[in-house]
């Protein structure tokens, strides 16, 4: 040690920290951010965790730094709206689900990203489900050539689940009509293990829950016709037949008190084995594969989500957009941007897969993942993501989901009939596109 | 006539011409200035919200452009919510009911537990006033999560116990026929100690000679408690059904955590359909329309209330 000492001398030491620097600013040249911090406003969900992973890989990758506002669902479109609104944004990024997206497009309060980054546009194979990152300003609804507003960080979608156990037990296949769902619910439900379908029935998620059986029977609520224009169709002998299927389903073959259901019963009879299939979004499933919290790990598929009579498929758009508002400084958009640019890139829906996460891409096949049977899932999420249709695409979706769920939620508690449900639906709808400015035609009562 | 010494002839014409003499008037300035900030304060915190929320009800706001445009529609939101509204006014009917249900089973219930801790030994007391007065320290939050685990049909407490019975199972928040019940029994679990709190203190600030005198005139403890206790406890009985009466209008977090207002309306409440209107839906204008409604009707409650008790005192004092 003495010798070692000895002999390092001054000018040794100097050479050896000159070293030392370079070395260090060398690293720190590398692991320099470009881009300045980022604040983003996101909701406490299932997926968060998988999330949160990708961000840390992103800091990991380029030092640029992502901070996370995490707020429960409820008070999310709150904080954003504050946020938005004001002369300066509180974040840089804002997740806005898909019930609220025609509102914060149509206020005008996000950039779009052809302005954040000169002819920015998707990357190819990334969702868009129903084109909902687009949105035309003067028409006032979702269409694919509208300007780009935001780029997908979670595709949910909803599947159909089952039980596979059941299934292999009585002898049943993956339906792929609604008549065929309606066979199984039944014949699961006379062997009284299991409730044969749990549906999402509850006031505040059932125009979500009935968007498909409404869409794949060749129905809509209301078709915008022209520029301030609307036809108000819920009530068409099509949407009729839909609502009967479902209050059929969610009454004959459901678990008693179905108007009372919502995602989190949906979500425990399924993980207890109490419930055999159900339409449900496919963030869930990470709960039903959990050791901790599911019965049925390993036990549970995903399906396309059955046709209607003219064999059209269609699937309620459940997801979330990541936008950049108007009100945050230009050099906060475009590090922005990069992050979700990075995030939708293919390698990393991989992993944010992997992760727990849902990915908002198309294009990942089982074999992107190894095969791994814990991402079983992919193919049926990716079929139903490719049918994903926005039933209300108006600024005003709240509204009138609020309005016409309270007839659809008292068809399912027989407190109306489907057709009373559906004339009562027709005349709320119409009230509230009248109010908002549209020029309303209806149909007559069914 | 000479003055007085030491008064002047100012003074004496004052007191002559009862004008406030400079005391008097140097002391309402006094109370004036001192009222000041607590005017202040009422002014921001309470008549501007008011008067802003009365405004805007004759708005409706838009935002374009990230700007919000106001436009000016009289009494249009009014007239809609007389005319064509329906969940509202089922929410104005199961919030009157809930109301009367609840807050009449809290306080025949908060003040027999008053009787009880206030007859008991001081052990029983400690013991009693601790166990009674827990559910009102538990936050909302947990009350709404616990009880919803309590009353869930298929994994629910409430219907396994039922199940040892031979009993069951209930759907006790499914059901649009007993839903209602079921939130207004969490109601009065979580809120008969704010009852049983203030009638305890009630009974405590009793003349004892006078219950002591009662027990010896009456012949039974019912005749005591209808006869000497009730008549004395009247004041303190008519503040807590004010308070409890006013509060229970204000229910929201019990519907908001145990149905969201369903099945169907079987659990809507006023309070709900405004946060639906005004925050979740996003119309300002049709929500502060709602909310003046109900502030008006509420103050029409607390006038009633007032001079029903304001009458009754004044009916009493002029017996005795």
């Amino acid at each position: 040690m003495q010798s070692f000492i000895a002999t390092f001398s001054r000018r040794s030491m100097l050479r050896a920290c000159a070293a030392a620097f370079i070395v260090a600013a060398g690293v720190g040249t590398a692991l320099a951010q470009s881009q300045p911090p980022v604040t983003m406003a996101i909701n406490q969900s299932p997926w968060l965790n998988s999330f949160v992973a990708m961000v840390e890989e992103y800091e990991n990758e380029t030092g640029n730094k992502i901070e996370l506002d995490v707020t429960p669902f409820g008070g999310l479109l709150e904080k954003i709206r504050n946020s938005v609104r004001g002369g300066q944004g509180a974040y840089d990024i804002v997740n806005v689900n898909s019930l609220w997206l025609s509102e914060i497009y149509s206020g005008g309060f996000l950039a779009p990203l052809g302005d954040v980054q000169a002819g920015y546009g998707l990357p190819e194979g990334v969702l868009t489900y129903g084109d909902t990152t687009n949105w035309d300003a003067e028409a006032g609804t979702f269409t694919g050539g509208g300007a780009l507003m935001g780029v997908p960080v979670n595709g949910n979608v909803q599947v159909l689940y089952y039980n596979t156990d059941i299934y292999a037990k009585l002898g049943l296949h993956p339906p792929k009509t609604w008549d065929e769902l309606l066979a199984n619910a039944q014949a699961i439900q006379k062997e009284g293990e299991a409730y044969g379908f749990v549906p999402r029935a509850a006031r505040d998620s059932i125009v979500y829950n009935f968007t498909p059986y409404l869409f794949s029977h060749d129905a809509a609520f209301f078709r915008i016709t022209d520029s301030g224009k609307a036809d108000v169709v819920v009530n068409s002998p099509e949407a009729l037949k839909a609502l009967q299927t479902y209050v059929k389903l969610a009454t004959e073959s459901g678990p008693p008190g179905p108007g009372n259901i919502a995602q989190g019963e949906l979500i425990q009879l399924l993980a207890t084995g109490k419930g055999a299939q159900a339409i449900a979004v496919i963030a869930a499933w990470g709960q039903l594969e959990d050791p901790n919290a599911s019965r049925v790990v390993g036990k549970i598929d995903a399906a396309l989500l059955p046709a209607g009579p003219a064999g059209t498929v269609a699937s309620s758009a459940g997801h979330w957009v990541a936008g950049i508002p108007r009100n945050v400084p230009p050099e906060k958009q475009k590090a922005a941007l990069a992050f979700l640019d990075w995030f939708a890139a293919k390698e990393r829906q991989v992993d944010y897969v992997r992760a727990g996460g849902v990915p908002v891409r198309g294009d990942i096949t089982g074999a992107d993942l190894g095969d791994d049977a814990a991402f079983r899932f992919i193919g049926a999420y990716s079929q139903n993501a490719q049918h994903a249709v926005m039933g209300l695409p108006f600024a005003q979706a709240s509204e009138a989901s609020d309005a016409m769920a309270l007839s659809l939620n008292r068809a399912v508690i027989s407190e109306m009939t489907p057709a009373q449900a559906l004339n009562q639906a027709a005349a709320d709808l119409a009230g509230v596109l009248e109010r908002n400015g549209f020029a309303v035609t209806k149909l007559p009562d069914l | 006539m000479p003055a007085a010494a030491g008064v002047t002839r100012g003074g004496i014409d004052a007191m002559i011409s009862n004008e406030p003499s400079y005391k008097e008037r140097r002391n309402k300035r006094w109370i004036a200035i001192s009222l000041l900030p607590a005017v202040a304060l009422f002014i921001v915190l309470t008549a501007f919200p008011v008067v802003n929320l009365l405004a805007l009800s004759f708005f409706h706001v838009e935002w374009r452009e990230a700007t919000s445009a106001f436009s000016f529609v009289g009494l249009d939101n009014y007239h809609r919510l007389f005319s064509t509204e329906k969940v509202f006014w089922d929410g104005v009917r199961n919030t009157a009911f809930f109301a009367v249900t609840a807050v009449s089973c809290q306080m025949v219930l908060g003040f027999s537990m008053a009787l009880a801790v206030r007859t008991a030994g001081s052990y029983g007391r400690a013991v009693l006033t601790g166990i009674f007065l827990l559910p009102i320290v538990v936050p909302p939050i947990v009350i709404g999560t616990m009880w919803r685990l309590i009353m869930g049909r298929e994994f629910g407490l409430a219907n396994m116990l039922l199940g040892l019975l031979g009993l069951g199972p209930v759907d006790w928040l499914g059901n649009p026929d007993i839903a209602l019940a079921s939130v207004i029994f969490v109601d009065i679990w979580h809120w008969t100690p704010f009852v049983f709190l203030l009638m305890l203190a009630g009974l405590e600030s009793l003349d004892g000679e006078v219950i002591e005198a009662a027990r010896m005139d009456t012949r039974s403890r019912w005749q005591q408690i209808r006869h000497v206790v009730l008549p004395m406890m009247m004041p303190t009985i008519v503040v807590t059904l004010m308070f409890r009466v006013i509060l229970s209008f204000k229910v929201f977090d019990e519907v908001y955590l145990l149905t969201s207002g369903g099945p169907g309306t079987a659990t809507e409440v006023v309070n709900f359909s405004i946060y639906r209107t005004f925050f979740r839906q996003d119309q300002v204008g049709y929500g502060s329309a709602m909310s003046i409604v109900t502030l008006f009707a509420i103050s029409v409650v607390i006038i009633l209330a007032r001079g029903f008790a304001q009458r009754r005192a004044a009916r009493r004092s002029a017996v005795s």
